[in-house]
């Protein structure tokens, strides 16, 4: 069995997870990261992606985790995303009419630089849920 | 003596309209309060450890190339966030934070306000010290994305020319009970650093930024202060909303005493109208 450190998951909605976990694996602003035991502190944005999460007992969850930062202090590993959904919540119907109606906008060429960059955050969003709740192909956004 | 006991009628009738309008304000506080109270309770977990985590970035590391890390130029320049309620009718709640925050700016000369809710915006314009932005005057209208604004507003004018010091003023939610104005500082994150950490002459933990400390904070210092806002936000708006239930709650108590009270004198003015009355026919009769 190899070694576990204990993580925190903490976003505005709340506690979503707290206890020993084996890695996680998520997207940060410069790409992906994995967080094993014994990682020295660390500190990095988070970008926008699928986190995968491994459990003590080896078994793996997905999320769609979005924005926000970790941090890892002496051994303990804290997640402050701005979203985090773990991937039987993550509302399936809800993102496919996100990513129409984004693309949507989006296909107005007259749009103006903010609320194309807006629309496109959007789709973006929509896309990551989407690729994070295991229902759709997953989509990977540089 | 029948107009004084009209006029005691009439005062008990004014005393029972108020109590009806404190008594339904009560509950329509109570049970807002509840869904108030989850929301601040769901957020709570997110301030603290946002906090405690940039509370031991800022004691680790002192090589810091990022504006938000170190006071600026201009450290004598402060802005403050203060969040308070847009109604009043609720107890010490806005005069509490006001009184907070005046003791707080008093010995400092530059000092810059973004109020958030209508009491705030009104406060500090009747005192006549400069506001950022009175767009944000309804608290109780705030998405996350309107945090997300402000903390953009907020970084814009951080730094360089602008402000050395950031600090957010807000009623903390203890209990039902209770609620404590708390100022915490937001910016530069060199004011977390705690004082323990600073005296006791250890090592401090190097930690290990990427790409580099730049970016990440650049990245980071928005969604922290959003973060921090939003979740300040529902807090506040659930010490209002307790602060109002319980000072309607004295109302209404109060009022029923009043009530009380002013029953007693319409009936002993009553029995001494009757009283009187008799006194005088019995003094027709007899003559």
């Amino acid at each position: 069995m190899s070694a576990t450190y204990h993580l925190q998951v903490v976003s505005l909605d709340g506690l979503e997870y707290e206890g020993e976990v084996q890695k996680i694996l998520l997207r940060t602003i410069d790409g992906d990261i994995e967080i094993l035991a014994r990682h020295t502190n660390y500190c990095t944005a988070i970008g926008m992606g699928t986190a995968k999460v491994t459990m003590e007992d080896g078994q793996e969850r997905k999320a769609a985790c979005i924005g926000g930062m970790i941090s890892v202090m002496n051994g303990e590993v804290r997640v402050l995303p701005t979203t985090w959904e773990w991937s039987e919540n993550i509302d399936v119907e809800r993102a496919r009419e996100a990513k129409a109606r984004a693309e949507e906008i989006l296909k107005d060429k007259q749009l103006d630089n903010e609320a194309r960059i807006r629309a496109e955050a959007k789709l973006y969003r929509a896309l990551v849920r989407l690729g994070s709740s295991g229902q759709e192909h997953n989509i990977n956004i540089d | 003596m029948a107009g004084s006991m009209k006029a005691v009628k009439l005062r008990i009738k004014s005393v029972q309209s108020t109590m009806q309008i404190t008594k339904a304000m009560q509950l329509v506080a109570a049970s807002k309060l509840r869904k108030a109270k989850e929301r601040a309770d769901e957020s709570k977990p997110y301030l603290e450890t946002m906090l405690t985590t940039l509370t031991d970035i800022a004691n680790g590391n002192t090589d810091f190339r990022s504006i938000y890390t170190k006071p600026g130029d201009n450290a004598e320049r402060w802005l403050y966030v203060v969040i308070a309620g847009d109604r009043g009718l609720a107890g010490g709640y806005n005069s509490n934070l006001f009184k907070f925050v005046e003791a707080e700016i008093k010995d400092k000369t530059d000092v810059t306000v973004l109020p958030i809710g209508k009491k705030s915006v009104e406060f500090f314009k009747h005192r006549n010290i400069p506001i950022l932005t009175e767009e944000y005057a309804e608290v109780a209208k705030i998405t996350i994305s309107d945090c997300f604004q402000i903390a953009k507003i907020i970084c814009g004018s951080y730094g360089g020319e602008g402000f050395g010091h950031v600090f957010l003023c807000y009623t903390n939610f203890v209990s039902m009970l209770s609620q404590v104005p708390t100022a915490t500082s937001l910016l530069p994150l060199s004011d977390l650093r705690s004082e323990e950490q600073e005296s006791d002459g250890k090592p401090k933990d190097l930690i290990l930024y990427e790409p580099n400390s730049e970016t990440v904070f650049d990245a980071i210092v928005p969604e922290y202060l959003a973060g921090i806002l939003y979740t300040s936000i529902n807090i506040s708006y659930a010490s209002e909303l307790a602060a109002r239930r319980t000072a309607m709650e004295a109302a209404t108590d109060n009022a029923e005493e009043m009530i009380e009270t002013l029953s007693l004198y319409y009936n002993r003015a009553r029995q001494a109208s009757i009283t009187q009355e008799i006194t005088e026919i019995v003094a027709g009769a007899e003559s």
